[in-house]
């Protein structure tokens, strides 16, 4: 599904206000028909980020491009590219459903008659047919993410960019996001998601993008950015029975430098160590245990999770914050 | 009353803290000490019989009533609303106070800035007092006292409506409207049928008595700005202070019984429609609607712009049922003004009953354009949409017309309604039509101008109810503050000054075109009209560079 003709392009992109650097040199690339999980702690630059791709904000330095179109230079150009659904609703007071998306679709220039059957089909797409006649400010928190979906999808957008989709939603409402998500996708729509959720990421994003401190950390799949950011790994050696599982153990950890953890699991006859260790001494070490007589039936590594590689990227950026404090105070 | 006092703590203490109340205390105890020094004696004639004095008391009772009105209504009504909407009244509601606790708390807190406000004129009152002619009981404290309960009725208004609304937009337009139908409006019937001794007139007189008016032109011992005898046949205070005091003990039984959680146990809108309706539902709503506003909508027809057919919508009173009662309202008031215009000819000319009806439309236009107009922008900002708005490819002119058209239309129905009554004037006395016609120029040039002084504050807030605040203290400043020195035309203003800064007002320029009283001496036309023309021009501009710095990237 993914082509490979990237839609989204930022090169060096930076935003100051004043002293404060909200994004640093920022630099990512998206193909077509990606999900892209845009994470990062609260004030990473995220919607910054998100603010110069949809022409609300102009870049100190630094360009974004989406579909080839100057995010600053092309704006009435990008608009029509991109359908944005911020944090924030957008409410207004008694209005329908339908009234409200038939204004944005007006506002977008779609004549009548083609508004009507996108409205359908938007409502459709979202699984909101049943809420068309509610007034806007009277749905619930789930029931407007779908109406904000609905609306940014009304004049068919290559790039959908949301921010925080699934923020508040209840687990059902969250499985429904996912599916739409993913379906949107398949339609050959580009995404990007920001969402402080991260196992809801995990399991639609294709692609990943951490930015902590204005700088973006890591990005890529899953596997690739956990790796970048993960400074230990973990490896679970599955053995055939636990007959001597204590011993086996021990003879790890002295093969093991000494900031590794490893845990010994009896009734599962397993042993998971955290390690730094390259794939070299992981090899020496599954060497040493077949040539002791150990009877192992596997020896993986077990991929790292977001979670684990954010917290990494947000304590990177708060080491690298006390650091510049620092100088400046010794300054 | 522990629970009392703990309320009244954090309530007034919240409200001491604001910047703005500083400002608004600061502004009243200036305006206040201004209209004594331009009453402050020039010569060295000693005024033995405490006429300045007197003059001096009464202009600032005059300050603090005028005062009172605008500023009180803003803080009770929208209190409430904020507990609502940011849910810190189910923490109260869920605590150990009682409801009269919460309630008793906050219109004491209210009456301490009251009691703030009201001393911020005292040492202005003091000035008069020290120049002789007033009694420090039967005058000072009595005005005081009296202006203690106008005030306290507008903190119960207040409460009482923001039990009602949901927004403070809406808490603040009508809290604003009560008053003025409560204070103001009642004193408009008598002096529009002036005198007589039909049940009708009668009626009126009582009527009269409700709003504070009446009260305090005779506690100052003013002769009633009617020129009617009625103070000679009814004490005016009682009757008002039997009123505020029914009206108080209602309102706060009233307001009390409505704190509570049904107040946000509100169940969500299930979207009826009646196109989903049986056949006869249908018929019968469409004979008893006209246009029925739950049939589903067909959509923005094409040509028109959008964020007009928006505006409308999104609006209380904007969908068609509403403007089409409003047409008819305006139908029935402009019959009642026709009445009055050929009834006032009779008795006092054409000329006063026309001067009438210029006030009460300005009036209306200044107590409904903030309402339309400030929270054009502010409100899309606050609430979150100004950005979606942006992200369109619609340009700020597009934009800024849409919004300006769905107000524009509103008020011209507003300004149709008294052409009935302006006929009627031309149909008495004909030589008027060229006068009436420029009255009308001065009128729609009131309008206009009062849309985008509101439109130009709602661009620069970032709140509904500041915009809203702001845009009726500027308009009461344009068309209230300008009579004030028309008020005091022989002393100390010189007739060109009076002159320049009455041609600032349109609604004076109309007053002159109809050769009212006091205005006939000024030469205020078609200068008048040039500085409304090029302000309203400046103010488009304004409006316009506002409106794209918030549609460009930040």
């Amino acid at each position: 599904m993914t082509t490979a003709s990237p839609v989204v392009e930022i090169r060096d992109l930076s935003k100051h206000y004043g002293e404060f650097v909200a994004l640093d040199k920022l630099s990512l690339s998206l193909n077509r028909g990606s999900i892209l999980g845009f994470i990062g702690p609260n004030g990473a630059g995220k919607t910054t980020t998100i603010r110069i791709l949809v022409g609300l904000s102009r870049p100190t330095s630094g360009s974004a491009t989406i579909g080839g179109a100057d995010c600053v230079r092309d704006i009435a150009k990008v608009r029509r590219l991109v359908g944005y659904m911020p944090d924030k609703f957008g409410s207004y007071d008694n209005m329908r459903v339908r009234e409200y998306l038939d204004f944005f679709g007006a506002a977008f220039g779609i004549t009548r008659s083609v508004r009507r059957k996108r409205i359908d089909e938007v409502l459709e797409l979202t699984n909101a047919v049943w809420m068309q006649d509610r007034y806007v400010e009277s749905l619930s928190h789930g029931m407007q993410q779908r109406v904000g979906i609905a609306r940014t999808l009304l004049h068919e957008p290559e790039v959908l960019i949301l921010d925080e989709p699934a923020n508040g939603l209840d687990p059902e409402a969250r499985i429904e996001m996912r599916e739409i998500l993913l379906r949107l996708a398949g339609e050959g729509r580009t995404l990007i998601v920001t969402s402080h959720i991260l196992p809801e990421l995990s399991r639609i994003c294709d692609q990943v993008a951490i930015v902590a401190g204005g700088r973006l950390r890591a990005m890529g799949s899953l596997p690739e950015v956990t790796r970048q950011l993960s400074q230990r790994r973990t490896i679970e050696v599955q053995l055939l029975n636990a007959t001597g599982i204590e011993a086996t153990g021990n003879l790890i950890r002295g093969l093991l430098s000494e900031d590794s953890d490893v845990t010994v699991s009896e009734t599962e006859a397993t042993i998971r160590c955290r390690t730094s260790a390259d794939d070299e001494k992981l090899g020496e070490i599954l060497k040493s245990l077949v040539t002791s007589g150990v009877p192992v039936g596997q020896f993986r590594e077990i991929a790292g999770d977001l979670e684990e590689a954010f917290v990494t990227a947000a304590r990177e950026a708060e080491a690298e914050r006390l650091t510049a404090g620092a100088q400046e105070v010794s300054r | 009353m522990n629970g009392v006092m703990v309320i009244l703590g954090r309530e007034l203490l919240a409200m001491l803290r604001s910047a703005r109340v500083l400002g608004i205390l600061l502004a009243v105890a200036i305006a206040s000490s201004v209209l004594v020094l331009l009453k402050w004696p020039s010569t060295s004639i000693t005024d033995l019989d405490g006429t300045r004095g007197r003059d001096v008391f009464r202009w600032v009772t005059w300050a603090m009533f005028t005062a009172a009105v605008l500023v009180v209504p803003v803080f009770p009504s929208t209190l409430l609303v904020r507990e609502v909407r940011r849910r810190t009244l189910e923490l109260l509601l869920n605590s150990p106070l009682s409801r009269s606790s919460i309630y008793f708390g906050k219109v004491l807190a209210m009456l301490g800035f009251v009691v703030l406000l009201l001393a911020s004129t005292i040492p202005a009152v003091a000035c008069g007092y020290l120049m002789g002619g007033l009694s420090l009981q039967e005058d000072i404290a009595r005005m005081y006292g009296m202006m203690l309960v106008i005030c306290l009725q507008l903190i119960v208004i207040g409460l009482l409506v923001g039990t009602w609304t949901r927004s403070t937009e809406s808490a603040l337009r009508w809290s604003y409207g009560v008053t003025f139908f409560l204070m103001i409006v009642p004193w408009f019937p008598d002096a529009l049928f002036p005198g007589g001794t039909s049940p009708l007139a009668r009626g009126l007189q009582v009527l009269k008595l409700i709003s504070p008016i009446p009260a305090i032109l005779q506690m100052l011992n003013q002769n009633s700005l009617s020129g009617t005898g009625l103070m000679e046949s009814r004490d005016a205070v009682v009757w008002y202070l039997s009123f505020a005091g029914a009206f108080l003990t209602v309102g706060t039984l009233t307001c009390i019984s409505r704190l509570s959680h049904a107040l946000l146990d509100q169940s969500r809108s299930q979207g009826y429609i009646t196109d989903d309706q049986d056949g006869w539902v249908r018929a019968s709503r469409r004979i008893l609607y006209l246009v029925d506003p739950q049939k589903r909508s067909k959509g923005i027809p094409p040509l028109v712009n959008p964020v007009m057919v928006k505006e409308f919508q999104c609006r209380q009173f904007g969908r068609m049922h509403w403007l089409l009662r409003l047409v008819a309202g305006c139908a029935v008031l402009s019959l009642l003004l026709t009445l009055a215009s050929a009834r006032g000819s009779e008795t006092r000319g054409v000329e006063y009953t026309g001067a009438l009806i210029i006030v009460l439309q300005v009036s209306l236009i200044v107590l409904l354009t903030p309402g339309l107009a400030a929270g054009m922008i502010a409100g899309e900002i606050e609430g979150g949409s100004w950005n979606l708005l942006r992200a369109t490819p619609m340009g700020p002119g597009r934009i800024l017309f849409g919004k300006l058209t769905s107000v524009i239309i509103t008020l011209a129905l507003l300004l149709c309604a008294t052409l009935p009554g302006y006929a009627v004037i031309m149909f008495i006395k004909p030589i008027l039509k060229p006068q009436v016609q420029q009255v009308l120029v001065c009128l729609t040039a009131s309008a206009i101008l009062s849309m985008l002084i509101s439109a130009v504050t709602s661009s620069f807030c970032r709140a509904t109810a500041i915009a809203t605040t702001v845009a009726y203290g500027v308009l009461i400043s344009l068309f209230g503050g300008t009579l004030l020195v028309w008020v005091n035309r022989n002393a100390p203003f010189g007739h060109d000054l009076v002159e320049n800064v009455l041609r600032l007002n349109p609604m004076a320029a109309a007053l002159n075109a109809i050769e009212a009283d006091g205005f006939t001496d000024y030469n205020l036309l078609p200068s008048a009209w040039w500085i409304a023309g090029v302000s309203s021009v400046l103010l488009l501009v304004l409006l316009y560079s506002r409106t794209l710095v918030l549609t460009r990237p930040d």
